[in-house]
């Protein structure tokens, strides 16, 4: 291949940090922290409890370490767990209200946060730091029953619906990470979609780390009702720090009969500088449950930044007929790891799932897809396909697939195929010969690469999604 | 006896013949093992065969071996000509090699400067460096081609019964040189033992190796061989793995592929049956450029088998323009039945061609529904196409005889006559 | 346009053009016909800067010499090739590649991008002139196309890019009776006074639609008769043996 010229890594384009006065809690992992946070949500005492009984468990539980990305100790005595804007402290009532700065910090984000009158309007609720700083269409929502809230208001506003949910999905003790989230979780949303509604928008959260040595720990519930659909987006960005942070979020899924939930992230934490310096630990649980029968949950995921990604979202496919799909791209360069993938337990009768998985790696990365496909002795006829590629780009750069495929059932199938390659030359050429510059041509093959993830976003998303793969690749091409 | 499978420092000294150095090395794999025990599915190799809990399950105690009787009434095969090794309870008893120029081959029984002493994590590795004193050193001298296939006969007496065997062999083939065996294992006892077994295998430049494995019947035996292949530049390696008919059956393959062109092939078609447990597990590394690598795992299983099958692939950076395939296809004709997989790539290179698939599932309906509609019963069509489906492998067998003879021993399992 | 100067390229140690001379003026169509391996995809991939091969002697297109230029930037100079095996791309929309792709071109000659409106006018207009299917041009890249799909799909590419250098390799092998005569059509409505073509092809027919101007024979690496179309005619009764 000839060399063209190479633009050293672009700069990360969300790399700033917004001046704002925080709040935070005292530094260190402790019984105080925890009633700290939970006094400055104005929390009930069932969910203080609840957080206390996670932070007693936590004591028993050991950080993981057979996935392959390996990081150095994280001392958690040593992080915030609580950070706010001092303006948000008291939640504003409507925009007018929320502090000019960050309704300047998510403009530059490019976040729809002002009401336009747009015609696909996106439901925003952003979370800055640790709390949720304001979401967009309330009213609209509302009128037609649908609950889209921070967590917190969620908390003291729908205690029925979050003490009944809360938790189901991903157990209080279910590892250690999870385990910190439900102790020290700060914010994050809360969707409750009623019985027999479409979502009319597509909802949306922004996250961004701003304040430094923090942690963040949001956490999201969704629960669509009998019959409902609703189509959920989560972006994420963070100031560019020669330090790690840590973000350790918990997300949960419900769908009860016939109900639909499409869950969609474009993840694009600060990665770390070309050396590795820096970066995000996305160390995430994400896991839907189809409890319902023909119940139906689909994850689709662009994993572009942080330096190490961790996170497995998973379908546990309770309901008769129900379905789980995972799309995945995971683009690592320079010295990222990402180590993700999906979980589809199968129980129900006539379940099927469809995982998706296109892993990018160039520079001295590394990336892992892992995934567990297990059909119950009673998932009668139930059905798997799993498609998982890989592109290497150089030869420093690694990447793994470690599928675990259980069958325990004759009527069930299960299919599994994965390949690695390296870009065409082939195509290249034919890209050159059609005027197109190395990176450009690149950026257009991995696209392709990466279509049936792709055309998985919704709209305003994929186009975003699609720079996101060209960016983040720029520079590794030789 | 073993209490709680530990096992006592003096079954070491029960073995002769060895130094200090030597016995060294053994009591520190016997206590690596005391303290490790059989595995469990918490070791990720042992993730879908969790040795431990079947152990206890089948076994109230299990002893050494130290019983090595002569033969009785052995009949050699009659379907084709062949040179042979006698093995029994994995103790080398005899050899003939009349097809064969005599000078260009080396056999002897078990030698502990045959093997280095490594250092492993493996438990039933350990096992074996520590107790095993049994096996045979085979070797072809170099620019050798053999003329008929080696048969070595694996004979287990019929008195084993909570028995532990450890038997280590070794084969190398020189330069330029070929070797065809088949491993034949026949198996008298009708009780349960333990057969630890642990293989060597060296092919230097341009050597062929091919074997074949397979079993005369059932049996209540419970194997576990462990088998590490070098290979270096221009040679070839090539093994197919037929069902054992025994309880449980772990086959823990690694090549490593060292020498630039070199080549490897793995095929398997097994039919489980009953409570059969089989594993295969196969790591192909891929340590320099050019090399070739090929599995591809047939299973069937029918009433309570389970059949596993783990493959990795590992491509090195320098390992450029490797080309890498793997297939797992299984077909669950029971209810009871349980086919896991974890085929796993982890690559290092770019300039590759690497990929893998795993299908699990059950007889195509519509291959049946078209059979029937010809006049078969459902139970004949389905007989019919898993017959079809594990033949595909053995079609891969060039000799006619030997295809013949694997042919009637498979039909034999599917159709039980 | 375009000049070749005792050219001898090879690859992988072997020796495919052994010293090949050509010059092709502004308007001039210029033919080459040659056995199998004579080395003519190999030219034409050359004359497009492909990597890989080891070259010696002079290539020069509009007094330039291309030494040293990368394939993009001479396409973007405007030297089209149309692929004997076109590729097929997964993932990427005929469309999309293609309005790039002009794009990219027209940015480097300095001119505006053409907005997507303007472009699908564009590639309408031109699809339907060579009567492809629009359809086909929502799909992956030559994903699934047929033969002669293709290969129409590299002239669509030809009209829309607009090109000073065409090198058509084999393009009219596998076509159907009518759709040589579309290509053909296609490329006799886009020659003008600028424009040359150099036509690699095994079938007289074809010439019988485009006119050329000169007819070469390319045999080991090298031009062994140059002459008119009567050339062409004479190669098709005496065949490739006679020649010489
Ligand atoms: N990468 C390569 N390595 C080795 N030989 C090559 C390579 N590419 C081309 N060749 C050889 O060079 C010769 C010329 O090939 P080329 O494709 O130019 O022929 P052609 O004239 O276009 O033939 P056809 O009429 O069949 O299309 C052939 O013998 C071919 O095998
Ligand atoms: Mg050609």
């Amino acid at each position: 291949m000839k060399n063209s010229n190479i633009n050293t890594n672009q700069e990360y384009k969300y790399g700033f940090t917004t001046d704002i006065e925080n709040v935070r809690a005292p530094k260190g992992l402790n019984e105080n922290s925890i009633k700290f946070i939970s006094k400055m949500k104005k929390e009930p005492k069932w969910m203080l409890d609840w957080r206390l009984k996670a932070f007693n468990r936590l004591k028993n539980l050991k950080e993981p370490n057979w996935q392959k990305p390996k990081y150095p100790k994280i001392n958690y005595q040593d992080l915030y767990y609580y950070s706010a804007p001092k303006s948000a402290s008291n939640k504003p009532k409507s925009l007018d209200e929320v502090d000019p700065k960050l309704i300047e910090t998510y403009k530059k984000l490019g976040i729809p946060l002002q009401e336009q009158k747009r015609l696909s309007g996106v439901a925003v609720d952003a979370v800055f730091d640790s709390v949720s700083v304001a979401t967009t269409y309330k009213e609209e929502l509302t009128k037609k029953g649908i609950i889209f809230c921070s967590i917190s208001e969620a908390i003291r506003e729908h205690p029925e619906l979050v003490k009944k949910y809360l938790g189901s999905v991903i157990p209080l003790t279910d590892h250690y990470f999870a385990t910190l989230n439900s102790a020290v979780f700060t914010d994050g949303s809360f969707v409750y979609i009623p019985p027999k509604v479409k979502c009319p928008m597509e909802l949306s959260t922004y996250f961004r780390i701003n304040a430094s040595e923090t942690g963040q720990f949001e956490r999201t519930l969704i629960i669509a009702d009998k019959g409902s659909y609703v189509s959920y987006l989560e972006g994420c960005t963070a100031p560019m720090r020669d330090e790690n942070q840590l973000h350790a979020a918990n997300v949960e899924l419900v769908a009860l009969d016939d109900a639909e939930i499409k869950y969609s992230t474009v993840q694009n934490w600060y990665p770390g500088d070309k050396d590795g310096i820096g970066g995000i630990y996305n160390f995430v649980t994400k896991r839907g449950a189809c409890r319902g029968r023909n119940s139906k949950i689909s994850w689709t995921q662009v994993e572009t930044g942080s330096a190490i990604t961790w996170k497995y979202p998973s379908c546990i496919l309770q309901g008769d007929n129900s379905v789980g799909e995972f799309y995945s791209i995971a683009i690592t360069n320079n010295h990222q790891k990402a180590d993700t993938g999906t979980k589809m337990i199968h129980l129900g009768k006539n379940t099927k799932s469809k995982i998706i998985s296109k892993g990018i790696s160039a520079g001295q990365a590394d990336n892992t897809y892992r995934g567990l496909v297990d059909i119950g002795k009673k998932a009668l006829n139930s059905r798997n396909y799993t498609q998982c590629d890989s592109l290497l780009m150089g030869n420093k750069c690694g990447a793994h697939t470690v599928p675990y495929i259980k069958n325990k059932n004759s009527t069930s199938t299960v299919e599994h195929e994965a390949t690695t390659s390296k870009i065409n030359d082939e195509q290249l050429y034919y890209c050159n010969q059609r005027g197109l510059n190395q990176e450009e041509a690149v950026s257009l093959i991995v696209n392709g690469f990466c279509k049936e993830v792709l055309q998985q976003l919704p709209m305003e998303f994929a186009v975003e999604a699609q720079k996101l793969v060209g960016i983040s690749l720029e520079g590794s091409v030789g | 006896m073993i209490e709680n499978f530990k096992i006592s420092l003096k079954e070491i000294d029960k073995i002769n013949l060895i130094n200090q150095e030597d016995k060294n090395y053994r009591i520190e794999n016997l206590e690596f093992f005391n303290k490790k025990g059989f595995p469990t599915k918490k070791e990720e190799d042992w993730k879908f065969s969790d040795l431990r809990e079947i152990f206890s399950k089948n076994f109230k105690k299990i002893d050494i071996n130290d019983a090595y009787p002569e033969e009785n009434n052995f009949r050699l095969i009659q379907e084709f000509d062949h040179n042979y090794i006698l093995l029994i309870n994995g103790r080398l008893i005899r050899s003939d090699f009349k097809f064969e120029d005599k000078n260009k081959i080396k056999i002897t029984g078990y030698k502990e400067e045959n093997f280095l002493r490594e250092k492993s994590n493996n438990p039933l590795i350990c096992l074996n460096n520590a107790l095993s004193n049994e096996g045979y050193n085979l070797v072809v001298e170099k620019d050798y081609k053999f003329e008929k296939v080696l048969v070595i006969y694996n004979l287990f007496n019929e008195d084993l019964s909570e028995k532990i065997l450890n038997n280590k062999n070794k084969i190398i083939v020189n330069k330029n040189s070929e070797l065809h065996t088949i491993e034949y294992t026949i198996n008298r006892s009708k009780n349960k033992f333990f057969n630890n077994t642990y293989e060597n295998v060296i092919l230097y430049e341009n050597a062929k190796f091919k074997n074949i494995c397979i079993q005369a019947g059932r049996s209540e035996g419970y194997f576990h061989k462990f088998l590490n292949g070098s290979i270096k530049s221009d040679s070839k390696y090539s093994s197919f793995i037929f069902s054992s008919g025994l309880k449980f059956n772990k086959q823990d393959i690694q090549i490593d592929l060292e020498g630039k062109n070199s080549d490897c092939e793995i095929k398997s078609a097994l039919f489980l049956n009953k409570e059969d447990h089989q594993e295969i597990k196969t790591i192909v590394n891929h340590l320099v450029p050019n090399c070739k690598s090929f599995q591809k795992i047939k299973s069937v299983l029918d009433s309570n088998a389970k059949g596993v099958y783990q493959g990795k692939i590992f491509v090195k950076d320098i390992a450029q323009k490797t080309n890498a395939y793997q297939l797992s296809k299984a077909l669950l004709i029971s209810e009871n039945s349980e086919f896991d997989s974890k085929p796993e790539l982890e690559i290092y290179a770019d300039d590759v061609k690497c990929s893998h698939g795993s299908t699990s599932g059950n007889v195509d309906e519509n291959s049946v529904h078209y059979l029937m509609t010809r006049g078969l019963t459902k139970k004949e069509a389905t007989q019919l196409l898993i017959n079809g489906f594990l033949k595909e492998i053995i079609s891969e067998i060039k000799s006619d005889t030997i295809k013949k003879f694997v042919e009637n021993k498979l039909e034999f399992q599917v159709y039980g006559y | 346009m375009l000049e070749i100067i005792n050219l001898k390229a090879s690859i992988n140690k072997r020796d495919i053009l052994n010293g090949l001379n050509l010059k092709i003026n502004p308007g001039e169509v210029h033919a080459i016909m040659g056995p199998n391996g004579s080395g003519k995809s190999t030219l034409a991939n050359i004359l497009s800067g492909k990597n890989g091969y080891k070259i010696t002697g002079d290539l020069k297109y509009k007094g330039e010499n291309l030494k040293d230029i990368p394939v993009e930037q001479r396409a973007q100079k405007g030297i089209f090739l149309a692929f004997q095996y076109p590729l097929e791309i997964p993932g990427v929309n005929t469309n999309n590649f293609l309005k790039t792709s002009l794009n990219t071109i027209r940015k480097a000659k300095g001119e505006k991008e053409i907005d997507t409106l303007a472009f699908l006018k564009l590639v309408k207009e031109k699809a339907k002139e060579l009567g492809i299917d629009e359809k086909i041009l929502s799909r992956q890249l030559n994903v699934g196309f047929s033969g002669g799909e293709k290969k129409k799909n590299e002239i669509l590419q030809m009209k829309i890019l607009d090109p000073n250098l065409v090198i058509l390799d084999e393009t009219d092998s596998g076509l159907d009776i009518d759709a040589l005569k579309t290509i053909a059509d296609g490329v006799n409505s886009s020659r003008s006074k600028d424009k040359s073509f150099l036509v690699i092809t095994h079938y007289q027919r074809l010439l019988d639609y485009i006119k050329p101007d000169f007819v070469h024979v390319l045999s080991s690496g090298k031009i062994i008769k140059s002459g008119s179309r009567e050339l062409a005619l004479e190669l098709e009764k005496k065949g490739y043996k006679k020649i010489n």
